[in-house]
C-alpha cells in the first residue's frame, strides 16, 4: 500500500520544476518581457551536464570550408556559401547529435551549453548561424 | 480515408453477425486516450464481455527504411535511432552490428562494454516509464507520477554520460562516440544505489498493492503455447515462462562475459500464469538484472580504445569501400529488434535497410490476450506489451489514394514473387530498389 | 417562517454552498497534486474552469436524443442544488425543514446519478452506453448499504421516542452516539464505515469512477457532452459533494463546538458554521482525496462485489448491533 508515501510527499516540496514559473503565466511573451525589464523572476531551468549537446557553436575564422559537416550532417542543417567558402546552419532543422563536431577537422564547430531556443520564427537570428 | 471492402472483410463480417447477434461493436482508436499512438482496434462486444477483436495498424507509417537508402550510413544511424523515442538506443546497437558485419568492422573491447552500459540504462527507463503508463492505463495516477519521478535519476546520468536525456547518439560503426571516463563512475554507482534501494517500494507499490493486483491476475493471459507459436518476444514472451532473450541466446557486444539470463516470474519463486500480473514481475525484475549488469561492466570494463576509427572520415572512406550484407539483432526492452543492411561498393547509401522492430512479433499475441476479456481490460491489455507502434509501422498499402488490407494468400504470392525475382538471376540491389 | 425570509434564507445557502463546493474542489485538487508530489492547479481553477465550459459551444451529436441530451444535465444540477436545502448546516436548521426528510435527501442524492445515465444513453455514443450502463450497475450495488446506514439511525432515533425521526434536524440536533451503549457504539461505527465507503462511489471518484474511466471508455457518460452541459454536470459535481459529505456530517458527527465551549447567540452560530466546514473538509479529504490518489480504478463486476457483499454485510451487522443495543438497553 501506498499510503505512507503519499503523506511523505504531502509534507515534503514537490517535485515539479517551476520553470519558468509556478504556475502558467498568463502570455509567456508578456511575462519574458516583464522578466527582461526585472519586473518578474524567472526560474531557472535544471541545469545542463558539462557534455551537453547544446546549439552548435561556429567560429567562421577556422572554417575551411572543406564540407565534411554538411556530408555527415542526417538533418541536412547546413547550406554551403560557395563565394565565401563557409556555411550556414539552420538550427531549427538540428537534431543535436554533434556528429559536425566530431567530423570537423579544424575544430571549428563545437557544442554549446544552449537549449531554450523556442522561437515563432525558425529563421529569427537566434535560429541561424553564420 | 475510405477502404475498399473486400470479399473476405464481407465473409468476416457475416460470420461476426451470425456468430455474435447482441453484440455490439466498440471502436477504440486510432485516437483514444488509452492508446499513446495511433492504432485501431474493434472490439464486439457482449455486455461488458469482448467476444472478437480486430486490429488494424497502418496510421504512423513513416517511410524510415525508404529515407534511409537516400542517406549515407553516417545519416541513416541518426535516423535509426529516430525509429523509437523510447529505446532510441536499441535501434542504433542493432544497426551499427548489422553494418559492422557487412563492412567486417573489428570494435575495441572497451566500446562494447560502454555500449553495454547505455542498452541497459535505457533499459532501466524504458521499463520505468512502462510502468508509469501501466498505472495510469490502470486509472492509478499516484503511480505514475511516483514512478515518473524517480525516472529522472537514470535521465540525468543518461545526460551527463551521452551529452542528452533521449537519443544519446552514442554508437557509431566501429566504437562508441564518448567514452566513460573512471571519474564518471561513482555518480553512475550512485544511481544504481539509488535505483536497488527503490526496489522495495516497487515491489510494495505495485506487486503487493490489493487494487493493482485485481487489476492485472488473471487478466490478459497468453499460455506459453501461445506465445511460442506466435513469435512473442522481449518481456511478454517471458511473462510466459519462455525462457528468451537475445542476450542470452546469442550474444553479442559484452554480453558473452557478462552471463545473462532471461527472466521469467519463476526467478521470483512465482507460479508463471502469463498474465499482466507477471509482465509486471519481470520489468521490475530486468531493472533489478539491468543494475547487476551495469555493476558488472564497471568492474570488468577493459582499458583501451573506444572506436576503431578515431576519424570520421576514414570511417567513411571504409563503408564507401565495404559489400556485403549484415543482420543485427539486440535485445530492446521491448524484445528483439532486428536489422537488416545490405551494402554495396561504391554506394554511400545502403541499399537496402530492413527493421523489426519488437512489437511487430508482439502485436499477434494481442489477439489471445483480449479473449474474453472485459472492456475495462482493455487499456492495460493493450499496454502490457509496451507497444511501440510507430517503431513497428513497415508497410502501408495505398492505391488510388484508398488503404488496403492485403490477405494473407496475397502476401505470399508477392513474397514467392519477390524470392523469384532475387533467384532469378536479377541482382538483389536491383530487386530491393525496385520494391515490391 | 415568513415566506421572503426562507427566499433569503434559501438564497444565502445555494450561493453559499455553491462557494463553499468551489473551494473545496479547489482544495482536493491541489491535495491531491500535494499527495503526488506535484504543485496542482490553483485553487480557483474549478471556477476558471466552469467560466471557460460556458464560455463554449454546446455541442449536441447527431445521433443523439436532443431534448434529453439537454435536459439530464439541468436535472443534474436542479436536483443537486435542491438537496443543499435540506441540509442542517451548523446549528441551524435546513431551509426546507418540515417539507421533506432523508428518505428525500437520498432520493435526491440518487437523480443526478440517473440524469446523468440517461444523458449517455440519450448521447447515442457508444463509450456513453457502456458508461451509462456501469452508472446503473454501480448505483443499484451502493444504495442498500447507504440505505441500511440512513435507515439505522432514523430507527434508533425513532427506538428512543425521538420524532420525526427521519427529519435532518432531528438527526442532527441528536447525536446518537452518546445515547447508545457499547454495542450501539460499534454498530454506529460499521455504519460509519459503510457510509463513508458509498462515499466516492456516489462522487465517482477513483477507485469507482468507472461510468467516467477516462483511459478506458474516454469519459463515459460525459463523452459527448460540452459547453454549457458539461458545466452543469460540473456544477451538480461540486454540489453534490458539499451535499455527501454534510449528510456524513449530518449522520454521524453532528456535534457543535459553540456549546461546549460556551460561547452563545450568534458568534456561537459563526463558531459552528465553521467547525462544520473543518467536518466537512474531514470527510471530504480522508473519504475522497485520500481514497481517489490511493488506489487503481477497479472493474464494473468487482465495485458490484464490494459493495454488494462486504460493504453491505458491515451496514446490516451494524443495524444487527443497533437492535441487539436496543434490546439490552431496553431503549
Amino acid at each position: 500500500m501506498i499510503f505512507k508515501a503519499l503523506f511523505l510527499q504531502l509534507f515534503t516540496r514537490p517535485v515539479t520544476n517551476r520553470f519558468p514559473a509556478k504556475y502558467m503565466p498568463k502570455s509567456v511573451l508578456g511575462f519574458l518581457e516583464k522578466v527582461g525589464e526585472g519586473k518578474a523572476k524567472l526560474v531557472p531551468p535544471v541545469p545542463v551536464t558539462e557534455g551537453f549537446r547544446g546549439k552548435i557553436a561556429y567560429d567562421r575564422e577556422k572554417c575551411i570550408g572543406c564540407q565534411m559537416c554538411i556530408r555527415v550532417c542526417p538533418a541536412r542543417v547546413i547550406e554551403f556559401k560557395p563565394e565565401e567558402k563557409k556555411i550556414r546552419m539552420y538550427v531549427a532543422r538540428c537534431t543535436y547529435c554533434a556528429q559536425c563536431v566530431d567530423v570537423c577537422p579544424v575544430g571549428a564547430l563545437s557544442r554549446s551549453q544552449e537549449f531554450l531556443l523556442a522561437d515563432y520564427d525558425r529563421f529569427s537570428p537566434n535560429l541561424v548561424v553564420e | 480515408m475510405r477502404e475498399k471492402v473486400k470479399p473476405e472483410e464481407k465473409a468476416e463480417a457475416n460470420e461476426i453477425a451470425q456468430a455474435c447477434s447482441t453484440c455490439f461493436e466498440v471502436p477504440i482508436g486510432p485516437i483514444h486516450p488509452a492508446l499513446k499512438e495511433g492504432i485501431r482496434f474493434t472490439f464486439w462486444i457482449e455486455g461488458e464481455r469482448i467476444r472478437k477483436v480486430d486490429i488494424r495498424p497502418g496510421f504512423m507509417h513513416r517511410g524510415i527504411e525508404f529515407m534511409g537508402t537516400k542517406r549515407n550510413l553516417i545519416q541513416v544511424l541518426y535516423l535509426a535511432e529516430r525509429i523509437c523515442g523510447i529505446c532510441s538506443i536499441s535501434h542504433p546497437l542493432a544497426i551499427v552490428q548489422a553494418v559492422e558485419q557487412a563492412a567486417g568492422i573489428e570494435v575495441p573491447p572497451r566500446a562494447q562494454y560502454i555500449r553495454v552500459i547505455i542498452g541497459e540504462l535505457e533499459r532501466i527507463h524504458s521499463h520505468l516509464l512502462w510502468a508509469g503508463v501501466a498505472a495510469h492505463e490502470l486509472g492509478f495516477d499516484t503511480l505514475l507520477h511516483y514512478v515518473w519521478k524517480v525516472r529522472e535519476p537514470v535521465l540525468d546520468i543518461l545526460e551527463d554520460l551521452t551529452g542528452n536525456r533521449i537519443n544519446y547518439a552514442i554508437p557509431i560503426y566501429g566504437g562508441v562516440r564518448r567514452d566513460v571516463p573512471p571519474e564518471k563512475y561513482p555518480v553512475l554507482k550512485d544511481a544504481l544505489r539509488y535505483y536497488r534501494s527503490l526496489v522495495d517500494d516497487f515491489v510494495n507499490f505495485f506487486l503487493r498493492d490489493p487494487s493493482i493486483e485485481a487489476r492485472t491476475r488473471g487478466v490478459g493471459v497468453l499460455t506459453p503455447a501461445e506465445a511460442d507459436s506466435l513469435c512473442a518476444v522481449g518481456p511478454t514472451a517471458r511473462a510466459s515462462g519462455l525462457r528468451k532473450d537475445v542476450r542470452q541466446d546469442w550474444p553479442y557486444f559484452a554480453y558473452p562475459d557478462l552471463e545473462v539470463k532471461a527472466i521469467t516470474p519463476e526467478d521470483m519463486g512465482l507460479e508463471v500464469r502469463g498474465d499482466v500480473y507477471d509482465r509486471i514481475v519481470v520489468r521490475l525484475l530486468e531493472v533489478v538484472q539491468s543494475i547487476e549488469i551495469i555493476e558488472r561492466c564497471l568492474e570488468e570494463m577493459p582499458d583501451g580504445e573506444i572506436t576503431a576509427f578515431p576519424k570520421v572520415a576514414a570511417l567513411l572512406a571504409h563503408l564507401k569501400k565495404a559489400e556485403g550484407e549484415g543482420i543485427g539483432r539486440h535485445e530492446a526492452p521491448r524484445g528483439e529488434v532486428i536489422h537488416y543492411i545490405r551494402l554495396q561498393a561504391g554506394e554511400e547509401a545502403p541499399v537496402v535497410w530492413k527493421v523489426k522492430a519488437p512489437t511487430y512479433s508482439n502485436l499477434m499475441p494481442w489477439y489471445p490476450m483480449f479473449r474474453d476479456q472485459e472492456i475495462a481490460d482493455i487499456p492495460i491489455v493493450a499496454a502490457s506489451i509496451d507497444p511501440c507502434i510507430c517503431c513497428m509501422e513497415r508497410v502501408q498499402i495505398v492505391r488510388d489514394g484508398r488503404a488496403e488490407t492485403m490477405w494473407r494468400e496475397e502476401l505470399l504470392r508477392l513474397s514467392w514473387d519477390k524470392t523469384r525475382r532475387i533467384v532469378g538471376g536479377l541482382g538483389a540491389s536491383h530487386v530491393a530498389r525496385e520494391g515490391i | 417562517m415568513s415566506g421572503v425570509n426562507a427566499l433569503w434564507q434559501a438564497i444565502l445557502v445555494l450561493v453559499g454552498g455553491g462557494a463553499v463546493g468551489f473551494l473545496y474542489k479547489g482544495l482536493d485538487r491541489k491535495l491531491a497534486a500535494r499527495l503526488q508530489g506535484r504543485i496542482g492547479p490553483p485553487l480557483r481553477q474549478p471556477v476558471l474552469d466552469v467560466i471557460k465550459l460556458l464560455l463554449k459551444e454546446n455541442v449536441v451529436p447527431r445521433t443523439a436524443i436532443p431534448w434529453l441530451f439537454r435536459a439530464a444535465p439541468f436535472l443534474a444540477f436542479v436536483a443537486a442544488t435542491t438537496a443543499l436545502l435540506y441540509l442542517p448546516v451548523g446549528s441551524l436548521r435546513p431551509v426546507l425543514s418540515g417539507y421533506g426528510d432523508l428518505v428525500l435527501l437520498l432520493y435526491l442524492l440518487a437523480v443526478p446519478a440517473l440524469a446523468m445515465a440517461m444523458g449517455g444513453f440519450a448521447s447515442g455514443s457508444p463509450y456513453a452506453v457502456v458508461g451509462a450502463q456501469r452508472e446503473i450497475v454501480m448505483m443499484m450495488s451502493y444504495e442498500f448499504p447507504l440505505a441500511i446506514a440512513a435507515v439505522g439511525i432514523a430507527w434508533r432515533l425513532a427506538s428512543l421516542g425521538l420524532s420525526p425521526a427521519f427529519s435532518l434536524a432531528t438527526i442532527a440536533a441528536n447525536p446518537l452516539w452518546g445515547a447508545v451503549g457499547p454495542l450501539g457504539w460499534m454498530g454506529l461505527l460499521f455504519l460509519f464505515v459503510s457510509l463513508l465507503a458509498v462515499t466516492p462511489a456516489e462522487l465517482s471518484k477513483i477507485p469507482f469512477d468507472i461510468p467516467e474511466a477516462e483511459t478506458e471508455i474516454a469519459g463515459g457518460l460525459l463523452v459527448e457532452y460540452s459547453g454549457v452541459s458539461l458545466a452543469l454536470f460540473y456544477l451538480a459535481d461540486v454540489i453534490k459533494t458539499v451535499v455527501i459529505a454534510a449528510l456524513v456530517v449530518a449522520l454521524f458527527i453532528p456535534y457543535g463546538i459553540a456549546a461546549p465551549l460556551g460561547v452563545a447567540g450568534v458568534g456561537g452560530q459563526v463558531l459552528d458554521l465553521l467547525f462544520f466546514l473543518v467536518k466537512l473538509f474531514g470527510v471530504i479529504f480522508f473519504a475522497v482525496t485520500v481514497v481517489r490518489v490511493a488506489f487503481a480504478r477497479l472493474k464494473v463486476d468487482q465495485v458490484a462485489r464490494f459493495y454488494l457483499l462486504p460493504t453491505t454485510l458491515l451496514a446490516l451487522a451494524g443495524l444487527l448491533l443497533l437492535v441487539l443495543d436496543k434490546v439490552v438497553m431496553g431503549g
